[in-house]
C-alpha cells in the first residue's frame, strides 16, 4: 500500500475506532501506558495497520517503511500511545529481522507487532555507559546453551518485558567489541531478578536487571558468536530513525497545547520562534532519514546527527513549557499539570539516554568529519 | 532535472563558483545557461549554485535572476530591500518614485536599475537610470561582495505591474537562496576547521584529537545539517513560512560556524592570511538580507503566539 492511500485509510480508522481506542480515564501512570498500549497495537493489528511496513515473513503486509513512519505519527501525536515505549518495537524488530534465525523470527516478531509481548533491550551495564564495547555481562557455553551471568541497568520496560535482546561478553574480559555476541533471552528464565529504578521524573520505566547463571539454549543467538558488536550497530540507528520521527510527532502536538494553554504575556517570543524553528529542523531531516529507509539505504553514523537534534528539540519544547507554565508545573497538583512535571523532567535526560549528547558528538566527529582517534 | 542533468550542473557550478567571482561569475552563469535552469526547476538550480557560490565566497548578481524570475519580468540589476528588510526597496506616490535599498555587484555595470515598488495601485517593477539615484558603493565590513546602496527619488516612468503575491514569491526565493548561500559558507568554514584541527599539532599530537575541538566541529555540522534539511522542506512545501524559518536558521547555524570555527582556528584564523575572515564577512551581511535570524525568529514567534496556533508541520 502507497502512503497516501494509507495515511487516508488509517486516518479514517482512527476516526471511525475513536472510541475504542481511547486511553481509559485513570492517573496516567506506566501500568496504564502500557495496558493502553497493549490494547492500541492489538486493535491496530488486527485491523492490518500495525503490520504493514514489515516483510511478510515476520507477519508483516509488506509496503514501505514510511507506513510506520506515519503509523506512529499518527498514533503518538493523537495520544493513543506514549512514544517512549511504542519505539521499543521500532528499535528493536529490525535488529530481529536481520539477525534472528528465521523460525524465530517468524515465531516472534507477530507478538511483538500484536502487543502480546513487550521486549526490552539488554545494552547499558552499572560498569559500561558510554563506553558499550567495555560491557561484562558473561555468558558461557555449556552443552547445547548458553549461561548468562551479570547485570544490565537502564532497561527500559523489563518489568513488563517477555523477551530481552541481550548483548553479552563470550570472549575475553579484554576482546572488547570483538567478544560480543548478542542472545533473545526469556524473561521468565530461572535466575533473572528485575529492579524497577525510582527516576526524577516519577515513572519507573527504567530497571537493573540481574542474571545468575541463566540458562539460554543457542538456537536464541542473534547472529553468530562474536558478531554481538555487527548487532548492535545495526540496531543503533533504528534507535535514531523511524522513533524519533514518532517523537517528534508528540512533540508537536505538546507544542500546540502549550500555545493554548499558557497564559498571554508568559511566552517569549523568541523562545517561541526558536522552538518552532528547531522542532521543523529537527522533523525536516527526520523525515529525509524516513525516505532514505524506503529507498532501500542502510542508516549508519548519520543518524547521530538526528539524535542530537530531536533532543535539543525536545529540551527547547520543555523549556518552554517550564516557562510558560511555571506555576502549574512548580505547584500544580491536576494531572495536567503532574503531565507537564513529569515531561520536563524526563525531557532532561534526552541528551543522556540513548548514547549521550556527547557520545553522539564522538560518533559524528570520527564517522562523519573524518577527525581520525580521540586518542592519539 | 534529471539526476545526470543535476550533477552535471552541480559539477560546472563549482569549477565557475571556483574560478570566477562579481561580473566574470555572471559572464560564466549566461554563458553556461543557469538562467535557464532557473526557470525550469528553481529549487535545483538557486540551491546548487548559492551552495557553491558561498562555498567559493565567491559574489555575482545571481539573485537578481531570482528575484526577476519570481517577479515575472526581464532579469536586469536589481535593487533588493535595505538591509534587514523585506519590504519592497521602492515606494511609489503622486507620480514619484522614492527608493531605498541595496544592490547586487551587478549594479555597477549596468546604467539601468529595476525597482519594485509598492505604489497606490499595487505593486510594480520601475525602471530608472542609475543617474537619476544617488548609489554608494560599500566597502563597509565584506568590501569583497560589491554591494551598492541606492537611495534617491525620481519621476515615475516606465513600469510593469505585477501581482502582489509576485513580490511575497520573490522574498521566498530570496530568503530560500541567501539561506543556501549561508550553509555553503558554513560549510566552507567547517571545512577549513576541520583540515586545520588535522594539521595542527600540539603536545604531540592533531589538535583535531583533542574532545573540545572535536565537539565544536561536530556541533557545527550537526548546525549546517539541520540548515540544509529546512531549506530542502521550504522547496518541497514552498510555504513562505518555511521559507522564512529556514534563512533563520541558516543565518543562526552561519553564527554557531563562524564562533566554533573562529575558535578552532585560534590564532592564524584571526589574520587576513587565512581565509576565514572573509567567510566571517560575508556571513554577517548576508545574515541581514531578507530579514535577520533574529528578526525573523521573533516575528514567527509573534505570529504564533497571536493565533496560538503552529505553522504546518511538514508532512512524511
Amino acid at each position: 500500500m502507497e502512503l497516501v492511500a494509507f495515511r487516508a485509510a488509517l486516518d479514517r480508522w482512527l476516526d471511525d475506532e475513536a472510541d475504542a481506542l481511547a486511553p481509559a480515564a485513570g492517573a496516567g501512570t506506566l501500568d496504564e501506558h502500557m495496558a493502553q498500549l497493549t490494547k492500541v497495537k492489538r486493535l491496530a493489528f488486527d485491523a492490518g495497520f500495525m503490520r504493514y511496513g514489515w516483510p511478510e515473513r515476520v507477519g508483516g503486509l509488506g509496503g514501505s517503511p514510511l507506513l510506520r513512519a506515519y503509523l506512529g505519527e499518527a498514533l503518538t501525536s493523537r495520544f493513543l500511545v506514549e512514544p517512549g515505549i511504542y519505539s521499543m518495537t521500532e528499535t528493536l524488530a529490525p535488529t530481529m529481522i536481520d539477525y534472528a534465525p528465521e523460525e524465530l523470527a517468524a515465531e516472534m516478531m507477530p507478538r511483538l507487532l500484536r502487543g502480546d509481548e513487550t521486549w526490552c533491550q539488554g545494552f547499558s551495564e552499572p560498569g559500561t555507559g558510554s563506553n558499550l564495547a567495555a560491557l561484562a555481562c558473561r555468558a558461557r557455553r555449556d552443552g547445547d546453551g548458553w549461561r548468562v551471568t551479570g547485570q544490565k541497568v537502564w532497561t527500559s520496560l523489563a518489568q513488563y518485558a517477555q523477551r530481552c535482546v541481550l548483548l553479552t561478553r563470550t570472549g575475553t574480559p579484554e576482546s572488547a567489541h570483538r567478544g560480543i555476541t548478542a542472545l533473545f533471552v526469556d524473561m521468565d528464565s530461572p535466575g533473572i531478578a528485575v529492579r524497577p529504578i525510582e527516576s526524577m521524573h516519577g515513572v519507573a520505566e527504567f530497571c537493573e536487571v540481574f542474571f545468575d547463571d541463566v540458562a539460554v539454549p543457542v538456537g536464541r543467538t542473534l547472529g553468530r558468536e562474536g558478531e554481538g558488536w555487527a548487532v548492535a550497530m545495526d540496531l543503533l540507528p533504528f534507535e535514531r530513525s523511524t522513533a524519533l520521527w514518532h517523537k517528534a510527532a508528540y512533540l508537536q502536538r505538546r507544542l500546540q497545547d502549550l500555545l493554548l494553554a499558557a497564559p498571554d504575556s508568559a511566552l517569549d517570543p523568541v523562545q517561541v520562534g526558536e522552538t518552532v524553528q528547531l522542532l521543523a529542523a529537527f522533523r525536516a531531516r527526520s523525515r529525509s532519514t524516513q525516505h532514505r529507509l524506503h529507498a532501500g539505504e542502510r542508516l549508519g553514523p548519520e543518524t547521530s546527527v538526528d539524535k542530537v537534534l530531536v533532543a535539543e528539540a525536545e529540551q527547547a519544547v520543555y523549556d518552554l513549557a517550564e516557562a510558560g507554565l511555571a506555576p502549574e508545573v512548580v505547584l500544580g497538583g491536576d494531572p495536567d499539570a503532574a503531565r507537564w512535571r513529569s515531561e520536563y523532567l524526563f525531557s532532561r535526560a534526552a541528551t543522556i539516554y540513548g548514547g549521550t549528547a556527547e557520545i553522539q558528538r564522538n560518533i559524528i566527529a570520527r564517522r562523519l568529519l573524518g577527525l581520525g582517534d580521540d586518542r592519539a | 532535472m534529471e539526476r545526470e542533468e543535476r550533477e552535471l550542473l552541480d559539477r560546472t557550478l563549482a569549477r565557475v563558483t571556483a574560478e570566477h567571482s562579481g561580473p566574470g561569475l555572471d559572464a560564466a552563469l549566461d554563458a553556461l545557461g543557469w538562467s535557464a535552469a532557473l526557470a525550469t526547476d528553481p529549487a535545483t538550480a538557486v540551491a546548487l549554485l548559492f551552495e557553491h557560490q558561498g562555498r567559493a565566497g565567491a559574489t555575482s548578481g545571481a539573485l537578481d535572476d531570482v528575484l526577476a524570475d519570481a517577479l515575472g519580468v526581464p532579469t536586469g540589476a536589481l535593487v533588493l530591500p535595505d538591509l534587514g528588510q523585506w519590504d519592497p526597496p521602492g515606494r511609489a506616490e503622486a507620480g514619484r518614485v522614492d527608493v531605498a535599498g541595496l544592490a547586487t555587484c551587478r549594479l555597477q555595470e549596468r546604467d539601468t536599475a529595476l525597482v519594485p515598488t509598492r505604489g497606490p495601485s499595487g505593486m510594480e517593477v520601475v525602471e530608472l537610470k542609475t543617474s537619476e539615484l544617488q548609489l554608494r558603493g560599500v566597502d563597509g565590513i565584506d568590501p569583497g561582495l560589491g554591494l551598492t546602496v541606492v537611495t534617491g527619488g525620481a519621476v515615475l516612468g516606465g513600469s510593469t505591474a505585477v501581482d502582489a503575491d509576485r513580490w511575497a514569491m520573490s522574498v521566498r526565493r530570496g530568503r530560500m537562496a541567501t539561506g543556501h548561500e549561508l550553509v555553503g559558507l558554513s560549510a566552507a568554514m567547517l571545512e577549513l576547521a576541520r583540515s586545520h584541527a588535522l594539521d595542527r599539532e600540539q603536545f604531540g599530537r592533531p589538535i583535531a584529537s583533542f574532545q573540545a575541538v572535536r565537539h565544536r566541529l561536530a556541533d557545527t555540522f550537526v548546525a549546517v545539517e539541520s540548515a540544509r534539511s529546512l531549506l530542502l522542506a521550504g522547496w518541497e512545501d514552498g510555504s513562505e513560512v518555511t521559507a522564512a524559518m529556514a534563512k533563520a536558521v541558516a543565518g543562526r547555524v552561519a553564527r554557531t560556524a563562524m564562533r566554533h570555527c573562529q575558535q578552532v582556528l585560534a590564532g592564524i584564523g584571526f589574520t587576513t592570511e587565512h581565509p576565514l575572515h572573509r567567510y566571517v564577512r560575508r556571513a554577517l551581511v548576508l545574515d541581514e538580507l531578507f530579514g535577520s535570524s533574529r528578526t525573523l525568529t521573533a516575528s514567527l514567534g509573534r505570529d504564533v503566539l497571536a493565533g496560538r496556533q503552529l505553522p504546518p508541520a511538514l508532512p512524511l
